[in-house]
């Protein structure tokens, strides 16, 4: 199933990305003639399935071509594989740090609620979706790397998990927000049902009530806005890793679209990997929904 | 829950207790590239950061000193036959970072197969440029060995033109016309040249030594087995790419880098700090921007910039002066000829070609009054008091968004009944609407290959290069024939004025609305020196770099 | 005359959405009278209203009443002849403190570096800003919502087909969608309100579809459906006002990011047409100058900034008055 939804997702891509405006390779001192020679050099000429075949021929043999205008015309492969590593280690990074601050501060909002503490999450919260997480970066960097020069100024591959923490925690700061937000909200609603009121009336309290009862119940929401979060950034994020100079996917794939050609194959490879990721998340995610709430595994087994 | 993120905290704390204490980077030389390295092949890269690097890793036959000028590299001489059509280049003994010698071969493979690949700048080998023989038929498919080259043995490298070119020499410097070791090449994978340190070879000053595709930061270090190492000071060096021009600021007020590149506003900022203003240098940079109309009687707006009093009001209620000392602030210069300033000095008088910036008046100025009656003119040959005209423009970063802003503003202020919407829009997409002529005034930045007005007159001729394609003027096209490959090739002083007159027709015609030549404001650190700026071609060299 | 009587198919008929009982015991007090009684006795959803309509109120007044146009260049000739543009000052209130030629001139919020008076800039970004997120986050809750209730309720093979779907549009990176539309619509605010559209639905409807999901097996849902409820009324008056909390709490953390995607799109050349403003394009030339003209990013994110704050408590507010079994029981 997960196949052919990639499949028809490598074709709607393949068809859209031939729409986009612009020629993939610069053009500026090219004359009609040369124009229409590179195209057909390039098989841009030949009608659009039999293009699609080609292409699908190329990626069923595991290459994603060589690229139009970026980098030499070089295999896209190697080069798309390093920029994933580098977003990808950032992403796990601020993800784990996002992750774990945003429950912290979700817990603990929702167990002091109504104080002082829940006024000071909701107000982290809101800082974090207000502030564009670039805007934070520069806020880093001018304070870390300019006013005291601790951090280097700017990404330094030799120096990866120490350069990698100002990007990763700027990077997280949406994440803390949203899923701080939710968690408190589900585990206020959670702990005002019936079923917690019933395990508190038969004297269940504190941490086992909690684990048992509530968190398990108020995660369901919470793993469903974790889970894009963790594609958005796993692929990238543009324009932080231009800023601190991040050899990312965000990165490649603005160069790739908006340089003087757009690079179709980079493009194309680059949505491909994001959408076998995004379709990857979606299918894990479903079998997390089983684990966490045993109801949903029980209809889906009626179901089949 | 507490326990894991108290565990991440310390770990965090850990990592950077453990990676503390910057090194100052004072005392290496590190430049803020404002793009990304596109491409390392010198037969495909059409960027100004990709010449910038090959440049400095590959020597061609010639190499510009400090005032422009060319001066021996690889060719140690070379003898023009009397015709001005052949030259013999004697290659001095370089060798290549791999060890192999640098061979006229590596020369004649380099130059047909650029032609053969038929990439954008392969044009420069072609009649409106080089006038290499029958590079035309290459490009389009003719046999790569019918090339005018040959190598009649490994140390001389002969070049047959079809046409004499008086700046031939000079254009030796341009990037596409540098060796590639042939041995080299075809050992590699196909298409892998020039992507790593290992892929690449050097013959010139530096060699790469750390480098990915769009990567942030290049690492260079000198090169030993150079022909000319002992001139050569710099000993390991950096690009950054950096992509805001206030990062850029605080990086060099950091000490990260010592020589950027920044915009209006922090200009402004750094005139104001006495300190810091010493390093501010502004560096003319031969690019002239200006307005293109779109004449094609079947565009959209039908075709009422077809009228040549609407084109020339628009031209004439443009405050340059105001555009460059308000917005752009980088020391830009307004400039109403159609070839920019600071650019192509005559061989004999040293005098640039645009040195009088009077002698269109007529036709390119800001005269509100004049601008009006222009206006009036246009509006009863047209029967329409309205105008609402699209004018596109790319996006990709410097300051051309003000500048299309204070123009909307001046030209709707001066002249009531026009209407100027902007459309912003990526490169790409930009370029595809300027060469199918889907729009009404575009805003373009041309950047000059090589130090001959040419550079520039070659845009606007019927045939050739598609961004100005809708505008068709026989006597135009006949004299740039002549000056590029006709009768006036051979007569240096008679094809310099020549192109004076081609320049006329451009203006009183208002084919395009000059606004002003650009600069870079540059920070440079005072233990710098050494460095070189040229307005064409290859824009900076380090191989006289010294830094203390 | 009695005799052994058979019923007949007409004696029965189907039990529709109208003969349902509904218990009507808090009806009584009229629904949404409770909810805007208890929404109104918390003090924080009170300040987000005050917060959201005060600036409503700016973004509606301020650019109509400032002496300047929002696209206006404010300069001078000077005795040269030359043009001096009010460009980059910083906040001056025109009592003639300010050492510069402009010093009688009034810019609460300075000027931006093309010399517009960031006061009206500010407040007609606001506008702008409002009415695309407004537009575009409407629209989206509704179909989002819609789509993710029908996938997660009818699950299976519905469910399947619909996921398969989200995943095909999830998928297109938004770049390129935007690109394309770019080909078809003038470059402005109806682009950005489209491809808004065209984006942010999926998290709504991922968020209904997990509430669905939780809710579909209450027993409340399982009494309706004995009670022979047809789907669409199960989905829609009996799971969607159940779904409300989540779904406002989306709601209001969609609306910086509907702004935040338009300040993206402005940042690649495809969002709102300058000299036109929104709050993210001037966050966007702000942060170009970031650390030599703070004051121009100021007042644009902290704008941005009230604006979240009150909705959030707004959205607050709502949810605890919506669903008042957190109050009441």
């Amino acid at each position: 199933m997960s196949v052919l939804t990639l499949f028809l997702i490598i074709f709607v891509l393949f068809v859209l990305i031939r729409i986009v405006p612009g020629n993939p390779f610069p053009v500026e001192r090219m004359s009609a003639e040369m124009i229409l020679q590179k195209r057909a050099e390039l098989g841009l000429d030949k009608p659009i399935l039999i293009q699609f075949v080609d292409y699908m021929s190329m990626l069923l043999q595991g290459s994603f071509g060589n690229g139009t205008s970026l980098y030499n015309g070089a295999p896209i492969k190697p080069i798309m594989m390093i920029c994933l590593e580098n977003s990808f280690k950032i992403g796990v990074l601020s993800i784990l740090f996002g992750t774990a601050a945003g429950l912290f501060l979700g817990i603990i909002a929702a167990l002091n609620r109504g104080k002082f503490l829940d006024g000071l999450c909701t107000v982290v919260s809101i800082l974090g979706v207000c502030i564009p997480s670039y805007v934070f970066m520069i806020f880093l960097q001018y304070f870390f790397s300019y006013k005291i020069s601790f951090f280097p100024y700017f990404f330094d591959a030799s120096r990866f998990l120490f350069s990698s923490i100002m990007p990763a925690l700027s990077l997280s700061l949406f994440a803390i927000a949203t899923v701080a937000r939710f968690t408190r909200n589900e585990m206020i609603e959670v702990m005002n049902s019936d079923y917690v009121k019933l395990a508190e009336a038969k004297g269940l309290y504190g941490f086992e009530l909690m684990r048992k009862h509530v968190l398990r119940n108020a995660l369901i929401p919470v793993v469903t806005v974790i889970a894009p979060l963790v594609v958005g950034l796993l692929t990238g994020a543009m324009v932080t890793e231009k800023i601190y100079g991040i050899n990312g996917v965000g990165k490649l794939m603005v160069d790739a679209i908006a340089g003087e050609g757009v690079d179709y194959n980079y493009v194309l490879a680059l949505s491909i990997v994001f959408s076998a990721l995004y379709i990857g998340i979606m299918l894990l995610l479903d079998i997390l929904y089983g684990i966490i709430d045993p109801r949903i595994r029980l209809t889906a087994k009626e179901a089949a | 829950m507490f326990k894991k993120f108290f565990m991440l905290i310390c770990a965090a704390l850990l990592i950077a207790g453990c990676g503390g204490g910057e090194e100052s980077a004072n005392n290496k030389l590190s430049v803020m590239l404002a793009s990304n390295v596109v491409s390392l092949d010198s037969g495909q890269c059409t960027d100004v950061a990709s010449f910038e690097v090959i440049a400095d890793c590959i020597d061609g036959l010639t190499q510009l000193d400090a005032d422009g000028k060319a001066i021996p590299a690889i060719a140690e001489s070379f003898d023009v036959s009397q015709d001005g059509k052949t030259y013999t280049f004697h290659l001095r003994d370089a060798k290549w970072s791999n060890g192999d010698d640098v061979t006229a071969d590596d020369f004649v493979f380099a130059w047909r197969r650029h032609c053969q690949k038929a990439e954008e700048y392969a044009y420069i080998m072609d009649s409106t440029v080089a006038c290499v023989k029958n590079a035309d038929a290459v490009i389009k498919g003719g046999d790569p060995t019918t090339l005018g080259v040959s190598a009649p043995d490994p140390k001389t490298f002969v070049v047959e033109l079809d046409a004499p070119v008086s700046f031939f020499p000079a254009l030796m410097s341009f990037p596409t016309f540098y060796p590639i070791n042939e041995k080299f090449y075809n050992s590699l994978d196909s298409g892998t040249y020039g992507t790593t340190p290992d892929t690449f070879l050097s013959n010139g000053a530096f060699v790469l030594s750390d480098y990915l595709p769009g990567t942030a930061n290049i690492q260079l270090k000198k090169n030993d087995s150079y022909w000319n190492a002992d001139k050569i000071s710099l000993d390991a060096w950096q690009y950054q790419v950096v992509s805001s021009s206030d990062n850029a600021l605080i990086a060099f007020k950091n000490g990260t880098l010592n020589l950027v590149t920044i915009s209006g506003s922090q200009v402004e900022h750094v005139q104001a700090d006495a300190e810091l203003s010493k390093n501010l240098k502004s560096i003319p940079s031969g690019a002239l921007s200006y307005l293109t109309f779109n004449q094609d009687p079947k565009n959209h707006h039908a075709g009422a910039l077809a009228n040549v009093n609407l084109r020339l009001a628009i031209s004439n209620a443009i405050d340059r002066e105001s555009l460059t000392e308000n917005y752009v602030m980088n020391g830009s210069t307004p400039t109403y000829t159609a070839i920019p300033i600071h650019f192509a000095p005559n061989a004999k008088t040293g005098k640039f070609f645009a040195e009088d910036q009077n002698q269109f008046a007529d036709y390119v100025g800001f005269d509100v009054d004049k601008a009006r009656g222009f206006f009036e003119k246009a509006k009863s040959e047209l029967g329409k008091d309205s105008f609402e005209l699209e004018v596109i423009y790319s996006n990709d970063g410097g300051g051309s968004t003000k500048v299309i802003q204070a123009i909307k503003s001046q030209v709707e202020e001066n002249l009531p009944g026009v209407i100027l919407k902007l459309q912003p829009m990526p490169k790409a997409e930009y370029l595809d609407k300027v060469t199918t002529n889907s729009f009404d005034l575009a805003l373009t930045d041309w950047v000059p290959d090589y130090d001959d007005p040419m550079t520039f007159l070659t845009l606007w001729t019927t045939e050739g290069c598609e961004i100005c394609e809708h505008w068709s003027n026989a006597d135009y096209d006949k004299i740039i024939a002549d000056c590029t490959s006709g009768s006036l090739a051979a007569d240096y002083d008679a094809r310099w004025n020549a192109m004076y007159d081609a320049e006329k027709i451009l203006l009183e015609n208002a084919v395009i609305a000059p606004l002003f030549t650009n600069a870079n404001a540059i920070l440079i650190a005072p233990n710098i020196s050494g460095v070189d700026f040229h307005v064409a071609g290859v824009n900076r060299v380090f191989k006289s770099a010294t830094i203390k | 005359m009695e005799k052994n009587y058979t019923p007949t198919a007409d004696d029965f008929e189907f039990i529709s959405d109208r003969d349902l009982s509904v218990d009507l015991n808090f009806a009584s007090q009229g629904y949404w009278k409770g909810v805007a009684i208890h929404f109104f006795r918390s003090k924080l959803a009170v300040a987000g209203v005050i917060i959201v309509s005060l600036i409503i109120l700016f973004a509606i007044l301020a650019p109509i009443f400032s002496s300047y146009s929002y696209q206006e260049i404010v300069s001078v000739n000077s005795a040269a002849g030359k043009e001096i543009v009010a460009k980059s000052l910083p906040p001056q209130f025109g009592d003639g403190s300010a050492q510069n030629l402009f010093s009688d001139k009034t810019f609460l919020f300075g000027t931006d570096d093309m010399g517009r008076d960031l006061w009206t800039r500010t407040w007609q970004g606001a506008r702008v800003s409002l009415i695309i997120a407004f537009v575009a986050i409407l629209i989206d809750m509704i179909i989002g919502t819609s789509y993710g209730l029908i996938s997660g309720y009818f699950g299976g093979h519905v469910d399947n087909i619909l996921q398969r779907f989200i995943e095909i549009a999830g998928s297109i990176p938004t770049l390129v969608i935007i690109s394309i539309l770019a080909i078809f619509m003038e470059k402005g605010i109806g682009l950005v309100i489209v491809s808004l559209l065209l984006t942010e639905w999926i998290g709504m409807s991922k968020i209904a579809r997990a509430e669905c999901l939780k809710l579909k097996e209450r027993e409340y849902v399982l009494a309706s459906r004995t009670l022979g409820a047809g789907s669409f009324h199960i989905i829609f008056k009996q799971i969607l006002p159940n779904t409300i909390g989540p779904i406002i709490t989306q709601v209001m953390f969609s609306i910086p990011v509907a702004i935040f995607t338009e300040a993206f799109l402005s940042f690649v050349g495809v969002g709102i047409v300058l000299p036109q403003c929104s709050l993210g394009s001037l966050i966007e030339a702000g942060f170009n100058n970031i650390t030599v003209l703070p004051y121009q990013i100021l007042p644009p994110i902290s704008v941005l900034a009230l604006l979240m704050l009150g909705f959030n408590l707004i959205g607050d507010g709502f949810r605890e008055a919506l669903a008042p079994k957190i109050e009441n029981m």
